[in-house]
């Protein structure tokens, strides 16, 4: 073998080594000459989901026998930031699901999601895919008129008593809190009756801090941040309201939990409630089918009645939804919104096998939705509902609010003090 | 072989017949020759690897640090204004002051307790091989699994409050998440100096020690004026490395308390706002001075080790 061979040699290897690792990464589960598709879809976990995301994907695969889906899902604390960051690159997945406050605070903005295609619906227009969902239902979805996604989950917030509990504290469970003032008078005797953790919020990740905060700020009238000016409204008197009555339940002579003993496993969001140390928490139509799979036991001592208020005379409820949404990237936007078109099409089976609600035009007469426990409470949920006020760099922002509820709920801190401190960090996020 | 062969009969014609010694020196640094340039061509796969996935994203990092970039639209450059935010941001002071804490509250103790530890384990009696062991174990655990038994360890219904009979919530208050995290990475961190230092021990020559005693050197003074001056070169090559590993901190953090009540650390807020809030440019600033004041930081710390060995 002469020089100039063996340099070819090593050339060519090296150059070979070079093509196949970009292939590799330029791959992008695109389709094939022989027509056939594979797509990817990613989501979060939680177990009732993904076992029927799977069933149903099986069954897609059947019926389209060129598409292979490939369906991944990702540990829900580093969720938001995998999806978010695989988008940003062009690397992310075909289908997304994920929740309306990132999508209209990031993915939407960065505009990393494709506009829905009605076509792969079986529809002549956007419109028609519209008339379909009950009214501001797909807003969560929506930017400039475009919409990019139908809900995969759409939840209103409920509460839920142990019964067992209530009656070991003389409480009749046919009397449920109506306002948080309740939750801390039923709360006392609960304690009282050894229920230590008579009622207490998740304390999770920024994520949740945020929406339980926002469940209140609802109620108050408050806001984190006022969209249109961009200026810092925690310390508002509304706002500061609303993490009053959060701090009022975790500290002080009217506390009805301790917070350093609730749960903070966020792949586990309601152990406490499920496995009967927690008397009374703020529940979603999900996490009830979580808690009858994984406790059934608990489950019956359950019952769901409407979320206790600021003022019951004027109910608010708090909306957030989660959306099948197609990436921008995506080589084969046709065949990922049919899978999408066929996932949203069995709402009656998302109610029935997880309690997943798709907001559909009379979704509550369908046979599935009458066999769901309670199915009148999350009617009137859904009924006085609201997204959440979404502003940009949400996500830091969320960050703040987290440590603002740390200081008033864990470190002593006033709240009043504890939203100042917090308004200085998200003021400059909304400034720069 | 082919190469080698080609390259040596080509050269044998240009030998001196008058000095055929000359021949064979040829020889021998035409096959060195080949070897070098096959050595190198052979090298050539990991240079490129390392400056692809090493180099690349180093000088990446320096060159995003002076533009804005939110990964979805293109870098705008903004010049100093990064660095400019971070001066004023109470958020990164707070990770600033978070990491000189853990850094000093965690290796301060693990370098002085595995010194200690590395005396008392000194010793040749039977068993010795096992318990150094039982303390490199938590050395050879994960982060992440430590942090994750730790998570019960510092529970407040946790094994440290029984044992010590006390009631302190260790990660969900601001006064003590960062003692919890310490205490925990000390226990981890202790049996990798503890390894250096026993190395280092058994560098030195008993007989030294013998001397010293023949002198009337007691135990104190044999440790302070003979065995800490010869282990000077083990402990600056710890103390660098206690330095660079407390600035890398991040798993326990992430897995303890997420970065809440005041543990977050440096590399967190790199993190968060790299990757949680697409602030690339603002993470490559941070970055990049983590860089600088590391160096900065090794320079003094060998500067001061060598000077002391003059």
């Amino acid at each position: 073998m002469s020089t100039l061979t063996r340099r070819h040699l090593v050339g060519s290897i090296a150059l070979l080594a070079v093509v196949s690792a970009l292939a590799a990464c330029g791959n992008n589960g695109a389709g094939t000459a022989d027509g056939k598709v594979t797509l990817t879809f990613w989501s979060h976990t939680h177990p009732p989901m993904v076992e029927l995301n799977k069933k149903l994907v099986a069954e897609y695969e059947k019926q389209h026998t060129n598409v292979k889906v490939q369906y991944e899902t990702i540990p829900n604390d580093q969720f938001g930031t995998k999806m978010l960051t695989s988008l940003s690159n062009g690397s992310g997945p075909d289908i997304i699901n994920m929740d309306d406050s990132a999508l209209r605070g990031e993915y939407l903005p960065k505009k990393l999601l494709a506009p829905i295609d009605p076509e792969g619906f079986g529809a002549k227009s956007v419109d028609e895919i519209r008339a379909k969902y009950n009214e501001g239902t797909l807003d969560g979805a929506s930017a400039d008129g475009q919409l990019y996604g139908v809900p995969s989950e759409f939840n209103a917030t409920a509460f839920v008593i142990n019964t067992k509990h209530f009656k070991d504290a003389g409480l009749d469970p046919a009397k449920p809190p109506a306002t948080w003032d309740d939750v801390t008078t039923y709360g006392k005797k609960l304690v009282a009756a050894g229920h230590e953790q008579a009622f207490s919020f998740n304390y999770l990740h920024s994520g949740w801090y945020t929406q339980q905060l926002q469940t209140l700020l609802n109620q108050t009238g408050g806001e984190i941040a006022d969209p249109k000016t961009l200026k810092e409204a925690v310390t508002s008197p509304e706002a500061v309201k609303a993490l009053q009555i959060w701090a009022k339940l975790a500290t002080g002579p009217d506390k009805v939990h301790d917070p350093n003993a609730s749960s903070r496993d966020a792949t586990s969001p309601f152990s406490d409630l499920a496995t009967g140390r927690q008397s009374m928490a703020v529940v979603y139509p999900w996490s009830m089918e979580q808690i009858r799979q994984s406790n059934p036991d608990t489950y019956k001592e359950l019952q769901v009645v409407p979320l206790p208020q600021v003022d019951p005379a004027k109910p608010v409820n708090r909306w957030y939804a989660y959306y099948w949404a197609v990436n921008v990237a995506s080589k084969q936007q046709p065949e990922a919104w049919k899978f999408i078109s066929f996932m949203a099409d069995n709402h009656e089976r998302w109610i029935a096998d997880v309690d997943f609600i798709q907001p559909v035009k009379g979704w509550e007469t369908s046979a599935a939705a009458k066999e769901l426990p309670a199915l009148d409470v999350w009617a009137g949920a859904y009924a006085n509902g609201a997204f959440d006020t979404v502003v940009p760099h949400y996500a830091e922002i969320q960050d703040a609010v987290t440590e603002m509820v740390n200081d008033a709920v864990f470190n002593g801190v006033a709240p009043e003090e504890a939203a100042k401190k917090a308004a200085d960090q998200i003021q400059r996020s909304l400034d720069s | 072989m082919a190469i080698l062969s080609n390259r040596t009969s080509e050269r044998s014609a240009e030998v001196d017949p008058a000095d055929p010694g000359r021949r064979g020196r040829r020889r021998r640094r035409g096959i060195g020759l080949s070897r070098d340039v096959i050595g190198a061509l052979l090298a050539v796969p990991a240079v490129v690897l390392f400056a692809a996935f090493a180099v690349y994203p180093m000088l990446r990092v320096f060159y995003l640090s002076v533009f804005d970039y939110n990964l979805t639209s293109d870098p705008e450059f903004v010049g100093l204004a990064n660095f400019a935010f971070l001066a004023t941001d109470s958020r990164f002071h707070e990770a600033l002051g978070q990491t000189g804490f853990y850094v000093l509250g965690t290796y301060g103790p693990a370098l002085i307790l595995a010194l200690v530890l590395a005396q008392a384990l000194h010793t040749k009696t039977r068993g010795m091989g096992l318990v150094r062991l039982l303390y490199f174990v938590p050395v050879a655990m994960s982060w992440v699994a430590v942090s994750v038994i730790w998570r019960v360890v510092l529970h407040p219904d946790g094994l440290l409050n029984q044992a010590l009979s006390i009631d302190v919530n260790w990660l969900t208050s601001s006064s003590t998440a960062r003692w919890g995290l310490v205490i925990m990475s000390v226990w981890k961190e202790m049996g990798f100096f503890l390894i250096l230092f026993l190395a280092g021990l058994q560098a030195i020559s008993p007989d030294l020690h013998e001397a010293a005693s023949l002198d009337g050197a007691g135990s104190f003074r044999r440790f302070w004026h003979l065995t800490l001056p010869l282990l000077r070169p083990v402990t600056a090559v710890c103390a660098v490395m206690a330095v660079i590993r407390g600035f890398q901190a991040f798993s326990p953090q992430v897995v303890l308390t997420g970065g809440s009540f005041e543990t977050e650390v440096i590399n967190l807020f790199v993190y968060k706002t790299a990757f949680e809030n697409a602030r690339m440019g603002r993470a490559s600033a941070v970055a990049v001075l983590m860089f600088g004041a590391l160096l900065l930081l090794t320079l003094i710390q060998l500067r001061a080790f060598r000077r002391r060995d003059r």
